[in-house]
C-alpha cells in the first residue's frame, strides 16, 4: 500500500549490478520458502500417536455395492454418493476375560462422510449428529463408549456403515476398540488440533475481521483492509455454519456461505494484489467468477450439485489464488524488502504446500486423508495478525518521529520568531526615535540655533559681554549634545565619545589646553546593547563637567582622557574613562564635596549623582599635581532611572 | 585639481560668503577678513548668484536655508560651473540633515557658525590645502548607512556602494573620536594620505546628475524598473 521500503541504495547502482542483486535476493527468498516447503512436509508426514496396536482392528468383510469382499482398512470406496446403500464393513474384536471392570469404547480417527457404528447388533455411533463431524474438510475423530451389557468376553462384532454424500470419495481409516482410558487420549489429541485448534482460529479471524473492517473505515483510501476484512468474516461464516443436513428456510443461504471457499479465496487474493500496489482493474472480477458460479449454484441447485461443482471450482479455484499470491508477494517482497510481504510469502507457501497435500490425498495418492489447508490457513491468519502489529508499531513510531521532529521545528520556529519580533521591535523603536530626531533637529535649527547663533555673534561684536557669548555657546554645545546623544549609537558609547571629543577640543583650544586622547585597549569601551539616549546624556555631561572644572578650577595645561576596558574581579568587562589634569587640584571634604569653591562643589555632587543615575562608579582624586576623575561603567546599564535622587 | 594650492599665493584667496542671517555674517566676515582672505558677502541667493557672476571664487562659503531660496541649489550650480571652487556649508548644529545634503550635492566641509574665529579660518585654510574637515556624527552618519538595514534610517539620501572598506574603516575610526594620526597608524597608512581619503569620500558621495542619481538608484535596488 503506502509502504516505501525500496532500497534506495539499490536504485543508485548500475544496471547490471541491481540485477545481480536482485537475483541473489530471489534466490534467498526461493531458498527460505524452499526450506519452509521441506519443513511443512516433514511435519505432515508425522503421523499422529495412536493407542496401542493390539486393539487396532484393521481386518473387516466389507459388503459395497452387492459385492461382499474382505479389506484391510484404511480403505477408499470409490463411491461418491451412497446415501441409500452405504458400504459395510464388519469385523471382529477380542475382549479378553478379566476386563469387564473397564469401559471399552471404539475409536475412529477418521472417515468421510458419516458413519455408524453398531456392536453385537446395537447401535451406538451416529456420527451424522455431530455436525462438525459431518464436514469433510475437517478431520472430526470420533469416540463412543461401547455399553457393558452389549460387550461379552471374547469375541465381539463390530460393524460400520459408511455414509458417503461427496463431494470426495468415502473413506474409512483404521479404527480402535479397547478400553477407553487408552483410546481417550488420543481421540483428544485430534479433537484438540483438529477441532478446538481451528475454532480458536475461526474466533481470532472473526476478531480481525472487526479490526480490519474498522480499519477501512477509517482509510476508506485504502481499499485493501475491506476487501482484507470481507474475506476474514466469510472465513468465520463458513467456520461457524453447519452443514444444512435437511431443507430449511435459511439452508440454501447456508449452502451458498459455506461453499464460499472461492469467494474468500478471490478476496484474499484481491487482498494480496492490492497489497502489493496492483490497481484494481474491471477484469479483476474474473477472480469472483467461480465463486458467483458457485453461489449460484447453491441458489437454484440442489446440495448435490453444489458438492459436485465445489470439487471442480473451490478447488482449484484456491490452488490458483495461492499461486498467484505466491508470485505476487514474492516479487513485492524483492521490491519492498518489508515484514509483512515476508510473512505473507512463508504463509502461502505453508498453505501451497498443505493444498497440494490434500490435492494428492483426495486423488487417494497419500496413504491418509489428513485435510491440513484449512489448517493451514491459520499461519495466513497469524501472517495478517503480525504484518497488521508490524505496520501499526512502525506507523506509530513514524508518528513519534513526526511528531518529534514537529516539536523541534516548532520550537526552533518560535524562537527565530521571537528573536525576529524583538529585533523589529527595537528596529521599530530605533526608527521612531530616529524620527523623532529628525523632527526636533529641523524644529531646531532655525530657531533657537538660530538665535543663539546671533547671540554669540552680537556679543563678540559689543565688547565686554562676552559673558553672553560664552552662555551662548555653553547652550549651544549642550544642544548639539542632546541631538547627537538621540543618535542611535548601537549600544557603542565610543561614537559617542567621539562626537564628545570634537566639542571637548573645540572648547579647549581658545584656554590652549591640550586635550590627549588615549584609548588604552584596541576597541575602547565594551558595547552595551541596553544603552539608552539618557545614560549617553549623562555619561556625556558628566565628563563636561570634568573638563569644565579642569579648565575654570584648575588652571590646567593638559587634560588627558584614557578610555580602556577593564576585566574585573567577577571576570565581567567593565569600561573604565579616567579625565585627569595638570592643574593645581582642590582638596576634597570627607563627606566628597570640595572643600574649595562653591561652584566646584556643586560639579562635583553633579557629577557624583550622573554616575549614579547609570549605575558607575566615580572615582575623585585631587591633589597639588593636578585632579583625576575615574569613572567605572556598569557591566549592565540600568533600565530605569531608579537611582534619581 | 589642487596643483596650484602649493604654488606661492601672489593674490589673496577669494571667499564668497553667503548667509542670511546679519549677526552671524559680519561675524564670519570678520573672522576670514582677518585671516587676510577677500571676502564678498551675500544676503541672499541672487546675492550670491551675482557675487559668483564676477568670477570663480576659490571657496564658497553658503548656509542653508536662505530668504529667496536653498542653498542645496547654489552648491550644485557652482559646483557645475567651477569645478575647481571649493563649498563648505555653514551649519549651525552640524548636523547630518543639513551637512549631508550638501555633501551630495558637492560641498567637501562644513563650519560650525559659532566656531571661534581662528577655528574659522584654520578650516578655510585647511579646505583650500585640500583637507576636508568631516565630523563624529557625520562620519558616523555615512559608516551606519554602509550597513545593510531593511529599511534606510530617516535622513537624506545616501549612496555608500562606491566606498571602498579602507574608506570605511577611517569614517569608523573619525566616528570613534581617533585622531587622523592614530587612524593612520591603526590601519597601516600614512598620516598625510588621510585627509585625501576624507575628500575621496565625499567625492564618492556626490551625486552629479539626476540621471546618475537614478542609475545608482536602480543600482542599489533602491528602484526596481
Amino acid at each position: 500500500m503506502n509502504d516505501h521500503d525500496e532500497d534506495a541504495t539499490a536504485e543508485q547502482l548500475p544496471a547490471r549490478e541491481r540485477r545481480r542483486l536482485q537475483t541473489s535476493r530471489l534466490m534467498q527468498y526461493l531458498l527460505l520458502q524452499a526450506l519452509i516447503v521441506a519443513a511443512c512436509i516433514f511435519a505432515l508426514r508425522q503421523s499422529l500417536p495412536g493407542p496401542p496396536a493390539q486393539y487396532q482392528v484393521t481386518v473387516f468383510q466389507l459388503i459395497e455395492a452387492g459385492v461382499d469382499r474382505a479389506v484391510t482398512l484404511p480403505y477408499f470406496s470409490p463411491l461418491r454418493n451412497a446415501m441409500n446403500d452405504p458400504p459395510r464393513f464388519t469385523g471382529r474384536f477380542v475382549r479378553p476375560a478379566g476386563e469387564a471392570a473397564q469401559a471399552w469404547s471404539v475409536f475412529l480417527p477418521r472417515f468421510t462422510n458419516g458413519v455408524e457404528v453398531t456392536v453385537n447388533g446395537v447401535v451406538i455411533l451416529d456420527s451424522r449428529r455431530d455436525p462438525a463431524a459431518n464436514r469433510p474438510d475437517r478431520n472430526t475423530p470420533q469416540i463412543a463408549v461401547i455399553p457393558a451389557s452389549v460387550l461379552h468376553d471374547g469375541a465381539n462384532d463390530v460393524s460400520i456403515r459408511l455414509f458417503i454424500w461427496g463431494p470426495i470419495s468415502g473413506f474409512l481409516d483404521r479404527i480402535w476398540v479397547g478400553p477407553d482410558e487408552l483410546l481417550r487420549p488420543s481421540y483428544n489429541l485430534r479433537t484438540l488440533i483438529f477441532v478446538t485448534l481451528p475454532v480458536v482460529f475461526s474466533s481470532w479471524q472473526a476478531i480481525l475481521a472487526v479490526i480490519l473492517g474498522i480499519m477501512w473505515v477509517m482509510r476508506r483510501h485504502e481499499p485493501a483492509y475491506g476487501v482484507l476484512a470481507a474475506a476474514m468474516a466469510v472465513g468465520v461464516a463458513q467456520a461457524f455454519l453447519q452443514t444444512p443436513m435437511g431443507e430449511t428456510p435459511f439452508s440454501r443461504l447456508n449452502v451458498i456461505l459455506i461453499s464460499s471457499a472461492p469467494i474468500e479465496s478471490g478476496l484474499v487474493l484481491t487482498f494480496a494484489l492490492l497489497f502489493s500496489g496492483w490497481k484494481w482493474q474491471r477484469y479483476g472480477w474474473i477472480i469472483f467468477i467461480p465463486g458467483v458460479l458457485l453461489a449460484l449454484a447453491g441458489l437454484f441447485g440442489n446440495q448435490a450439485t453444489v458438492r459436485a461443482l465445489f470439487l471442480y471450482l473451490a478447488v482449484p479455484m484456491v490452488g490458483v489464488s495461492l499461486l498467484i499470491m505466491a508470485v505476487v508477494t514474492a516479487r513485492s517482497m524483492l521490491k519492498r524488502r518489508n515484514v509483512a510481504s515476508l510473512l505473507l510469502g512463508c504463509a502461502v507457501t505453508i498453505m501451497l504446500t498443505c493444498w497440494i497435500v490434500d490435492l494428492l490425498s483426495v486423488f487417494q495418492m497419500m496413504p491418509n486423508r489428513i485435510f491440513t489447508a484449512r489448517l493451514s490457513y491459520s499461519a495466513m491468519l497469524v501472517a495478517i495478525g503480525a504484518g497488521l502489529t508490524w505496520r501499526f508499531a512502525r506507523a506509530l513510531n513514524q508518528v513519534d518521529g513526526f511528531a518529534g521532529r514537529l516539536v523541534t521545528q516548532v520550537r526552533e520556529a518560535e524562537e527565530k520568531l521571537k528573536a525576529s519580533f524583538a529585533r523589529e521591535e527595537e528596529r521599530a523603536r530605533a526608527a521612531a526615535l530616529a524620527r523623532e530626531r529628525t523632527r526636533l533637529m529641523r524644529d531646531l535649527h532655525d530657531g533657537l540655533g538660530g538665535q543663539l547663533v546671533s547671540i554669540v555673534a552680537l556679543s563678540e561684536r559689543g565688547n565686554g559681554s562676552a559673558g553672553i557669548g560664552d552662555a551662548a555657546r555653553a547652550a549651544l554645545k549642550d544642544l548639539r549634545l542632546v541631538i547627537d546623544s538621540m543618535d542611535d549609537i548601537g549600544g557603542d558609547l565610543m561614537l559617542a565619545l567621539g562626537s564628545w571629543r570634537e566639542r571637548a577640543m573645540a572648547q579647549l583650544r581658545p584656554h590652549d589646553i591640550a586635550l590627549d586622547w588615549r584609548a588604552v585597549t584596541a576597541q575602547g569601551l565594551p558595547v552595551h546593547p541596553e544603552l539608552r539616549p539618557w545614560h549617553v546624556i549623562q555619561i556625556v555631561r558628566l565628563l563636561d563637567e570634568a573638563v569644565t572644572n579642569a579648565v575654570k578650577h584648575a588652571n590646567a595645561k593638559r587634560i588627558t582622557v584614557r578610555i580602556e576596558t577593564l576585566a574585573g574581579a567577577d571576570r565581567l568587562d567593565r569600561g573604565c574613562i579616567t579625565v585627569e589634569d595638570d592643574g593645581r587640584g582642590f582638596e576634597i571634604n570627607s563627606d566628597g564635596a570640595a572643600a574649595g569653591a562653591i561652584k566646584a562643589a556643586r560639579g562635583l555632587r553633579n557629577m557624583r549623582s550622573r554616575a549614579a543615575r547609570c549605575g558607575a562608579e566615580l572615582e575623585l582624586s585631587s591633589c597639588e599635581r593636578g585632579t583625576r576623575v575615574r569613572l567605572t561603567l556598569p557591566h549592565r546599564f540600568p533600565d530605569s532611572d531608579g537611582a534619581a535622587g | 585639481m589642487n596643483s596650484l594650492d602649493d604654488e606661492p599665493k601672489m593674490e589673496a584667496i577669494t571667499v564668497v560668503l553667503v548667509e542670511d542671517d546679519a549677526p552671524t555674517l559680519w561675524r564670519l566676515q570678520d573672522a576670514l577678513a582677518k585671516a587676510g582672505y577677500q571676502v564678498r558677502a551675500a544676503g541672499t541667493l541672487t546675492e550670491a548668484r551675482a557675487c559668483l557672476a564676477q568670477g570663480a571664487p576659490k571657496v564658497l562659503l553658503t548656509d542653508l536655508q536662505l530668504p529667496d531660496g536653498h542653498g542645496v541649489d547654489l552648491i550644485r550650480e557652482t559646483r557645475q560651473r567651477f569645478p575647481d571652487t571649493e563649498i563648505m556649508v555653514i551649519s549651525i548644529l552640524g548636523d547630518e540633515e543639513s551637512v549631508i545634503s550638501a555633501i551630495t550635492v558637492g560641498a567637501t566641509g562644513y563650519l560650525l557658525k559659532d566656531a571661534f574665529p581662528t577655528d574659522i579660518a584654520a578650516t578655510v585654510r585647511d579646505l583650500v590645502a585640500g583637507h576636508s574637515p568631516i565630523s563624529a556624527s557625520i562620519a558616523r552618519f555615512i559608516v551606519r548607512r554602509t550597513q545593510n538595514t531593511p529599511e534606510p534610517p530617516p535622513g537624506p539620501a545616501l549612496n555608500t556602494a562606491r566606498l571602498t572598506p579602507r574608506e570605511i574603516d577611517i569614517l569608523w575610526g573619525i566616528a570613534k573620536g581617533f585622531s587622523y594620526a592614530e587612524i593612520a597608524s591603526h590601519l597601516g597608512l600614512s598620516r598625510q594620505t588621510v585627509p585625501g581619503h576624507i575628500k575621496n569620500i565625499y567625492r564618492k558621495l556626490e551625486v552629479h546628475t539626476r540621471g546618475e542619481a537614478v542609475f545608482e538608484a536602480v543600482q542599489q535596488g533602491l528602484i526596481k524598473l
